[in-house]
């Protein structure tokens, strides 16, 4: 099949589905089937995924709306599905005889489905352990400014007057936690102050290294606060401490970007070298 | 084929073996940063000695022979720990210590340095890196 480009697709209007029924979305079959069609880099492909993801809206709104009695606001509900109509779009293959909703619904269900189980994982670790981190999450801080460095376990245990072993165990479930949008708070304007001249030096010492060609676009690549953060730690020179301080996010978020940050430019590296 | 090899010393508390491939880092990575959170390393310390493992070891699984395994002894001092990672090569290897990589692996440890016997039959190269218990 060729490419038509003079050729619209606009659904008209009175064909616009109005009603949960699968009647509704049969003017979209063509439309699927010339996404199928496409190349993956095709620029029609966006315009054409943009339009099958608008037109199966209402089939995402109504599987979300059947998960509405558990406890999830509804809007989280309707996005997740929505994210699980896109999987639905780029995966479908019209020509294995299927048609399209009953290849959608349970690949939106099941995306669904995956949010209440993943949520139930994130609410299973015990109750006193989750007390425990909030606890450490504001003693560490507070210790560090006393003790001008990161605290140990043992300093925690008796700061917060647990056992040694509760915190490491409560330190443990906090490395297993995937961050959560609070930690993801903005980080100091680099180009400001004091910030910029500590990034300033080390750009100077990032000239030092091997393979700079190869790095520098990795690290450009890389979303300013991450970049900020290996920077500071591997070219200026500061510890994960002062870096939580500097950029204002805890030291704990800080270790967890670098060591996600680290193997995201290991892989790149090692691609293109 | 038998590509193991024995560096480890007696001194080392702990020893880690896993097969040289990327999916098993992570396993020397959790001892790493439970045996230093244990020894009661600051909690920028016990980061550092997790990411500077995953470095090492990293950097040598790349270089490993086919089969090779993957070998890391940790020895505990009084206030430092000792990571010794070692792989078998089938052929002559270095790791070169003008790379970014490399970079990482200097200023994550207090001290980094290559290991290795290439001269005889059983040819191997390894990183030993020093933690110390307190950063800063």
């Amino acid at each position: 099949m060729t490419e038509h480009s003079g050729r619209t697709v606009e659904p008209s209007s009175e064909r616009s589905p109005s009603t949960d029924s699968d009647a509704g979305y049969d003017y979209l079959a063509p439309m699927l089937a010339e996404f199928a069609s496409l190349r993956a880099d095709g620029p029609r492909r966006e315009t054409l995924r943009d339009q099958l993801v608008k037109g199966h809206l209402p089939l995402a709104r109504h599987i979300a709306r059947r998960f509405a009695h558990r406890g999830e606001p509804v809007e989280d509900l309707e996005q997740v599905a929505t994210v699980g109509l896109i999987h639905a779009i780029d995966r479908f293959e019209p020509g294995r005889g299927s048609d399209f909703l009953s290849y959608a619904v349970p690949t939106i269900t099941g995306e669904v489905r995956r949010y209440f189980r993943d949520k139930a994982w994130a609410t299973r670790v015990p109750r006193r352990l989750k007390d425990l981190r909030l606890a450490i999450g504001t003693a560490v801080p507070e210790l560090s400014q006393r003790l001008g460095r990161a605290p140990t376990p043992g300093e925690l245990a008796e700061h917060l007057q647990r056992s040694r072993d509760e915190v490491l165990e409560a330190l443990e479930a906090a490395n297993a936690y995937r961050s959560t949008s609070l930690d993801d708070m903005l980080v100091d304007d680099p180009s400001s102050g004091r910030l910029a001249d500590v990034i300033g030096a080390a750009d100077l010492e990032l000239e030092q290294v091997e393979y700079r060609e190869t790095l520098q676009p990795a690290l450009q690549k890389l979303p300013q606060r991450e970049r900020t953060i290996v920077m500071l730690r591997f070219f200026g020179g500061m510890t994960q401490t002062q870096i939580a301080d500097r950029v204002g996010v805890s030291q704990m978020h800080v270790s967890r970007l670098l060591a996600r940050t680290l193997s995201q430019l290991r892989r790149e590296l090692t691609d293109s070298g | 084929m038998d590509v193991t090899h024995d560096v480890s010393s007696a001194t080392d508390s702990v020893e880690v073996r896993v097969r040289a491939s990327p999916s098993l880092i992570s396993a020397v990575r959790v001892v790493a940063a439970d045996l230093a959170a244990r020894a009661d390393f600051d909690l920028d310390a016990v980061s550092d000695l997790r990411m500077a493992v995953d470095e090492a070891c990293s950097a040598l699984v790349a270089v490993a022979a086919p089969d090779a395994v993957l070998c890391c002894g940790f020895g505990l001092g009084p206030d430092h720990i000792v990571a010794t990672a070692t792989v078998a090569v089938s052929a002559p290897t270095a790791i070169r210590q003008d790379t970014f990589g490399w970079r990482v692996l200097a200023t994550l440890a207090d001290s980094a340095e290559v290991i290795s016997e290439q001269d005889g039959s059983k040819p191997w190269i390894g990183i030993r890196l020093r933690k110390d218990r307190n950063t800063g």
